[in-house]
């Protein structure tokens, strides 16, 4: 007896879908609830954000290069690696996160959509104001916010910091945070409510549970940082006095955007890690190794990084190091075992380089040394030694670009496919690869010694007797490399913009979760049928029906 | 995959290893390799860091090759090839292999951590008596340092344009009375593996030893707004009888 109809396949497409004009486009595109549309949107314009960032990377770079001011003014060069920060951190890191969970999450779980459709385009539209407000301080006449996006007290006054540039960029990041905050809300229902039959949680994919714990430290971190963001306007508008430094307002600023700011770090880490170990299971032909050990992994990261921000103030003397030096250290063990996994699910593996497996070993890689450092951070003798200076900068352009921008190319390639139903071109792919590669390494390596040296980060200029001029020229020569990496990339994505589709559910052959067994691009509502959901690898159970996994379970 | 064009990939990433490592080594051939860019006895501060500096650095090294190489064994031994079947073995768990990989590394950091919360109460320590004081107080843009053993008004203040010289003497160990009188501001001299943070309304202390004559750069190194980078200052070590002449003219100046 049939309990259910099978629901019918739409060969021929409906009436009226036909029509393409560009304002037809537009206006579907913006008033949009399909969570893949809103997705793109996101992608893109995060992927706007991480070109604005990287211009003024290039800037900051430029003016680096020589000792004396080329080309800027202090104030000009203290707006440029602020907003370069704030850009790449916020509005191009974390709404990206929010991009890649919106297209793929819901495939993967075999939901139709978020769990609040219309709520996702409004964290979407305030993701969109709020970014450009956040920016537009340059077109004010005093400038954008110039007090980095560490917004210190009382520096982020308006005794110091007057201008309509600093409450833009502070009421600018509220809005944008309130986006993100709303985003993580529908993402944890989407998980707990909309699982497909079968999907239990410990058959998810590692990407949709690093979605829901990032989401859930976004909760913790970010209502956190829209707390101080809001008080400091006050103070600003209002006069109020919460973070005036005689009510002790320095070190209160610091632990507030500090408790923000290291789950932050994790908010940015955590999705990617989940790209990461999407791509290798896929072009290793295996399962992922301990995936369960793997989930246990990355929830006491998520843990554990709400229990460390004090090391970002070490130098404070005012916080209780062994403490936080201890919890620094012991995330360093479920990183570990990240790494193991990773390296485990490769090994006596079949191993192939297509571009995400390439860019995913990029990550492997960069991310190694940046993890590496951060041990040495984490220790405060050290940490007295070397913090605030490009050591540090080096540090965390290792963790952040090789985790965020490796492994966002290696997404980008891996799902072009999925998302347009056209692959992109290999050999271009992987020009872009070596030359980003290249360029990164060439960019921040030598960075590490210049901290050690004494080169203190955010200083616009150096004394030719310093002995900084020749380490400045190499990481100048490293960002020129690193930007025309792109070409290749925007010549890709528009030479294969009408390359035949792919016509398959898994054009990569071994795909593990649930996107895989629908269609490139997915129909409307993601699924026209659910295979059987039992195990974590649902689409490859489903192409590949007679190979069993082995090992304890 | 075509034969030829796997080759190719394998020297790609047999060169590119080699280069990361030549790059790696690079910076860390200079003229201190010992102290692996600090000088090694210049303060007593770096008495007491270099060698968990240096420890740190090898437990860091020997951590990330053999991790480094696990990553590329794969990459290079496991490569997809047409001889092998289609599909390895379908390995999910090896709850041995899992138990070692997080024992180890909680073993590595339990050490790390021991030797440095020894370390760190050395160098934080305020409590032995010192024998002298100076006072460090940090402005936008510059520093101010007064010398209380010459009385209440022996100040030297810098400019953004003529940055001060802070006087020590050689050996002797001095207590600094850390303050700021506008924003934060960071009191960093590099060569001596210290900084501690300058903070409005709060006084902080720190105490060590210059243990080498010589003139060293100091810099703040928390942005403190338009003029951060101006807001340098040079460290001369002197001999204590120089030290005393110069605590003398600053009596008689004052």
């Amino acid at each position: 007896m049939t309990t259910f109809a099978e629901r019918p396949t739409i060969t021929a497409p409906r009436l009226g879908a036909q029509k393409t004009s560009f304002g037809t486009q537009f206006v579907k595109t913006i008033t949009s609830t399909d969570h893949k549309r809103i997705g793109y949107l996101y992608l893109a314009t995060s992927f706007f954000w991480f070109l604005v960032g990287g211009l003024l990377a290039l800037v900051i770079r430029a003016e680096l290069t020589r000792p004396g001011m080329q080309f800027l003014s202090n104030e000009q060069y203290n707006q440029a690696f602020t907003m370069h920060g704030t850009i790449m951190l916020l509005l191009f890191s974390t709404s990206l996160f929010i991009g890649f969970a919106n297209v793929l999450l819901p495939l993967q779980i075999g939901a139709a959509d978020v769990a609040f459709p219309r709520l996702n385009m409004l964290s979407y539209w305030l993701y969109f104001f709020g970014s450009i407000q956040t920016v537009a301080g340059f077109l004010t006449p005093g400038g954008a916010a110039s007090f980095g996006w560490t917004a210190y007290a009382p520096l982020s006054s308006t005794d110091y910091s007057p201008g309509i540039g600093a409450d833009l960029w502070i009421m600018g990041l509220t809005i944008s945070g309130l986006g993100t905050i709303l985003g993580a809300v529908n993402l944890i229902t989407t998980i707990f409510t909309m699982r497909a039959p079968g999907m239990t949680m410990f058959r998810m994919s590692i990407f949709s549970w690093n979605v829901l714990l990032t989401s859930i430290l976004v909760l913790l971190a970010f209502p956190a940082l829209a707390a101080a963001l809001l008080a400091l306007e006050s103070d600003r508008l209002f006069g109020s006095n919460i973070f005036d430094p005689a009510n002790g307002g320095a070190m209160l600023w610091q632990h507030l955007f500090w408790f923000f700011g290291h789950p932050e770090v994790y908010i940015l880490a955590l999705p990617f890690f989940g790209i990461a170990t999407e791509i290798l299971p896929v072009f290793s032909r295996k399962p992922i190794f301990g995936y369960k050990g793997l989930i246990a992994a990355t929830i006491a990261i998520a843990a554990l990084s709400v229990a460390v921000w004090a090391h970002h103030m070490f130098a404070t003397g005012q916080v209780l190091l062994p403490f936080f030096s201890f919890m620094t250290f012991l995330i360093g063990v479920p990183t570990g075992v990240k790494f193991f996994n990773w390296i485990g699910t490769m090994w006596r593996g079949q191993v192939s380089f297509e571009s995400p497996m390439l860019f995913t070993m990029g990550f492997l890689v960069t991310f190694l040394f940046g993890g590496i450092t951060g041990i040495i951070l984490a220790s405060p003798p050290l940490n007295f030694a070397v913090s605030a200076s490009y050591f540090v900068v080096a540090h965390f352009h290792y963790v952040l670009f090789g985790t965020v921008v490796f492994t966002m190319f290696a997404g980008f390639y891996f799902w072009w496919p999925k998302f347009t139903g056209r692959m992109l071109n290999e050999r271009l792919a992987k020009i872009h690869f070596w030359t980003l590669f290249v360029g990164f390494h060439l960019t921040f390596l030598v960075q590490h010694w210049l901290g050690i040296k004494g080169f203190p980060r955010r200083y616009a200029d150096y004394l030719s007797t310093d002995g900084f001029t020749e380490m400045n020229m190499i990481s100048t020569v490293g960002s020129a490399l690193l930007a025309l990496s792109m070409i290749p990339f925007f010549i890709n994505v528009w030479i294969t913009r009408k390359s035949p589709m792919v016509n398959t559910d898994d054009p990569w052959g071994y795909g593990s979760s649930l996107e895989w067994a629908t269609s490139c691009p997915p129909p409307r509502h993601n699924f026209h049928t659910m295979p059987r959901i039992r195990s974590e690898r649902p689409a490859f159970d489903l192409h590949h029906p007679h190979i069993k996994s082995e090992g304890h379970n | 995959m075509s034969a030829p064009l796997k080759k190719r990939s394998i020297a790609w990433l047999i060169s590119a290893a080699a280069a990361s490592l030549t790059l790696t080594g690079c910076s860390f051939s200079s003229e201190d390799v010992s102290g692996m860019g600090f000088p090694k006895s210049a303060s007593s501060v770096n008495d007491i860091s270099i060698s968990l500096w240096q420890g740190a650095w090898i437990t860091a090294a020997v951590v990330g090759i053999f991790t480094f190489v696990l990553i590329m064994w794969p990459a290079i031994f496991h490569r997809r090839r047409d001889d092998k079947p289609e599909f390895p073995k379908q390995t999910q768990y090896n709850i041995p292999v899992e138990i070692l990989y997080t024992v180890i590394p909680f073993i590595i950091v339990a050490v790390l951590f021991y030797f440095t919360a020894v370390k760190q109460n050395e160098i934080v320590d305020t409590k032995t008596p010192a024998q002298h004081q100076i006072n460090v107080e940090g402005f936008q843009w510059s520093w101010q340092f007064g010398y209380p053993s010459a009385g209440p008004d022996a100040v030297v203040t810098g400019t953004p344009e003529l940055p001060p010289t802070l006087y020590l003497p050689l050996g002797e160990s001095v207590r600094f009375k850390i303050t700021a009188n506008d924003v934060v501001h960071g009191f960093w001299i590099p060569a001596f593996m210290i900084q501690i943070q300058n903070l409005p309304d709060i006084t902080n202390y720190i105490q060590f030893t210059a243990n080498e004559l010589g003139e060293f750069p100091g810099r703040c190194n928390i942005l403190c707004g338009r003029n951060h980078t101006q807001m340098i200052f040079k460290v001369k070590v002197v001999t204590p009888e120089q030290y005393q002449s110069y605590i003398s003219s600053l009596r008689a100046g004052a």
